[in-house]
């Protein structure tokens, strides 16, 4: 996520460049000089292969080999028969999750950069983290019981009057999975953007301020435009976590239509059937795979703009 | 030279310390829900090693549902595999489905004859699981049943029969909540009882042969079972029904008899709900004791399982304690117990009605048949 990306190749090594270095072959010194920086990311490299490449490669291979060894698209097919709803409704699932949250990290970040009140600001500032400490886990168990039918939300609003107690109804569908996703990653898009929004220079803030823009305009036209890659850049990662979320669907809804996850794990679970869940593994891979494309795009812009 | 003798003599000394019997950790790894690891470490362990010494148990849990089973599977698999002299794993317990790919794969050893409490089983079950043959590698720990529960209040008839229930949802919308197949086992228990109901094929799912041309009358089944769906609640799994029975989101819905029980014992449930098993039948299963065949101390774990077994064991661990139908048969356990025990198991299901209406699973074939054509049908 740093903003420098890859170590420079310019960069001298700290010791052994010299003078005797100078004298020898343009090629070879420019290897001499590598020899430390490989060394170091040799490490790196070799945990990521053996426990990060190698698993998907494997996974890739399980997903398109038939019981005989041969080659078959027969997994795919069948992952595509039971559950083509289930993709379909965890790309809708994350799609809305991610809008929501990118409204309610911009309208935190927003207050608490043009915020008027310190002591809301103070407040608003120290409550907004809480959920980024709390695990996908426990967020699903808590919800599992707020939002029942006769859940705390729903005793909430009968007790204020709000609603009727016979119109009380379960959230525990899709919705209790949207509201699960943005309560946890919100607080992680908000504390991205509202850094970047507290490194903007405060100069056309105010100048818009005195010219007489209320805040909403002057987040919407002046802030927002200038953290915009920052916000996109927390989205997309959010996005991607939210798409390998196993407990939250496990917990809050289980059947049909759910996430795609929920199906990897009863493949193996129920039928020891890795082939047909390795195909929906690479078929979720494919969705997040677009949402990778977009960040590194971003990523590299900026590195080649030198942000 | 003196202060080295010195420091052997201190070392010997150390070592005539020691008790005589080398300390031993029987390594026991429990499919199932928290409450087997609990009763293994809190009941059957501590009693064991008492009279045991020198013998410590160790229980891990491998977690819920066929899930569990699987990754005790794995684990031996990977170390015959490996071709490893010794396993790590002493006793296992795990459901039907595990037991009897196990037992196809080599990974188990008999040893039922081994030990005394082997002549006490006599289910069905203790041969035959799923319709793979297991007999000699397996004793059951212990029955559990699937049953509705339903709250007396909201309910003052319960119906009797699938075809009851499924006019009683038409209506009552919104009353009976089941867990679909993807939320654990009580969930997939009814759609099996519903399959077995509907399908006029319940004898020859239970005992086979397998014939694969039935695919078509499961799935007519199946279609049924998506009318009924529209008129019931998806609970998200089998704690999940039984907390909205609680809670009074639902009247009605299919759960496991022990987790009942001890729901209720913990004061986690409404009092007033009760059970009732329909006609013709819900599934049960047992979970079964097995050895490893290459189990680093199998004398050991053939000894605890003797003691398991044994019908004191089964009387206040298995009955009074977990609320769980006996592995061995009942004659045995019953006279270990006074009536009121006994009795509670029974309050709601007669052993009559748990004898006509409590169903073995389907075959393994069929099992998997039924999963995927409610996949293939009613979720679609």
């Amino acid at each position: 996520m740093s903003s420098k990306g890859p170590p420079r190749a310019a960069h001298p090594a700290p010791s052994g460049g010299g003078g005797s270095a100078a004298a020898k072959p343009q090629a070879w010194r420019s290897l001499s000089t590598y020899w430390p920086a490989l060394a170091l990311v040799t490490p790196a490299l070799v945990v990521v292969g053996v426990f990060f490449v190698v698993p998907l490669l494997l996974s890739a291979i399980g997903a398109f080999r038939a019981a005989d060894g041969g080659f078959t698209l027969a997994h795919f097919e069948k992952s595509l028969e039971l559950y083509t709803r289930d993709l379909v409704f965890t790309l809708g699932i994350v799609a809305l999750s991610t809008v929501l949250i990118a409204l309610v990290a911009t309208a935190i970040a927003g207050y608490l950069t043009l915020g008027e009140s310190p002591r809301a600001v103070a407040v608003l500032r120290w409550l907004y983290r809480w959920p980024l400490f709390i695990p996908f886990v426990v967020t699903g168990q808590v919800m599992r019981t707020f939002l029942a039918k006769n859940g705390m939300l729903n005793h909430a609003l009968i007790g204020t009057g709000l609603i009727e107690p016979i119109s009380a109804q379960s959230m525990l569908d899709w919705r209790g999975i949207v509201i699960a996703f943005v309560w946890k990653q919100a607080p992680f898009v908000t504390l991205l953007v509202a850094g970047a929004m507290a490194a903007l220079a405060r100069e056309h803030i105010e100048a818009a301020r005195n010219l007489g823009a209320p805040r909403w305009r002057v987040l919407v036209e002046i802030v927002l435009p200038q953290v915009r890659g920052t916000l996109l850049v927390g989205l997309v990662l959010s996005f991607v976590t939210m798409l390998s979320v196993l407990s939250v669907p496990l917990m809050i809804n289980p059947n049909s239509p759910t996430m795609i996850t929920v199906d990897v794990a009863y493949r193996i679970n129920t039928f020891a059937d890795y082939a047909v869940a390795n195909a929906l593994c690479l078929l979720s891979l494919l969705v997040a795979a677009f949402g990778a494309a977009f960040y590194l795009r971003h990523a590299v812009r900026r590195a080649e703009s030198g942000a | 030279m003196k202060s080295r003798m010195l420091l052997s003599v201190a070392v010997l000394g150390l070592f005539a310390a020691t008790p005589a019997v080398a300390q031993t950790t029987l390594n026991v790894v429990t499919a199932g829900d928290q409450n087997m690891v609990d009763y293994v470490n809190n009941y059957l362990g501590p009693r064991f090693e008492k009279m045991n010494p020198g013998v410590q148990v160790r229980a891990v849990g491998t977690g819920p549902g066929d899930s569990g089973s699987q990754k005790i599977y794995e684990k031996l698999s990977a170390q015959q595999k490996a071709g490893a002299a010794t396993w790590d794993v002493d006793v296992a317990v795990v459901h039907q489905r595990g037991a009897a790919t196990m037992v196809g794969d080599k990974l188990l050893m008999p040893y039922r004859n081994d030990i005394a409490a082997g002549k006490l089983v006599s289910r069905d079950t203790a041969k035959n699981a799923l319709g793979a043959d297991v007999d000699g590698y397996v004793l059951p720990m212990f029955h559990s049943q699937i049953a509705f529960a339903y709250n007396p209040d909201l309910v003052k008839a319960p119906p009797k029969s699938f075809g009851e229930l499924a006019e009683w949802v038409k209506k009552n919308p919104k009353q009976f909540g089941y867990n679909g197949v993807k939320g654990g086992m009580s969930g997939v228990g009814f759609v099996m009882g519903w399959v077995a109901a509907n399908s006029g094929m319940g004898d020859k799912l239970e005992k086979g042969p397998y014939d694969p041309a039935a695919k078509a009358t499961i799935e007519k089944s199946l279609t049924s079972l998506k009318d009924f769906n529209q008129y019931v609640v998806m609970t998200p799994g089998n704690a999940g029904t039984l907390d909205m029975l609680n809670r009074g989101e639902i009247a009605m819905g299919p759960v496991w008899v022990d987790m009942f029980y001890t729901w209720m014992a913990d004061g986690k449930m409404n009092p007033k709900v009760k059970l009732e098993l329909p006609s013709p039948g819900l599934p049960g299963q047992p979970m079964y004791y097995v050895i490893p065949a290459k189990a680093a101390n199998a004398a050991m774990a053939k000894k605890f399982i003797d003691f398991a077994e044994s019908p004191e064991v089964q009387a206040d661990g298995i009955v009074k304690q977990f609320n769980w139908y006996p592995g061995i048969d009942p004659q045995y356990v019953q006279s270990k117990l006074e009536p009121a025990a006994w009795n509670k198991l029974f309050t709601d299901i007669s052993p009559a009605t748990l004898a006509k209406n409590g169903r073995p699973f389907p075959l393994s074939q069929y099992f998997t048949d039924i999963v995927e054509g409610y996949e293939r049908v009613v979720l679609k």
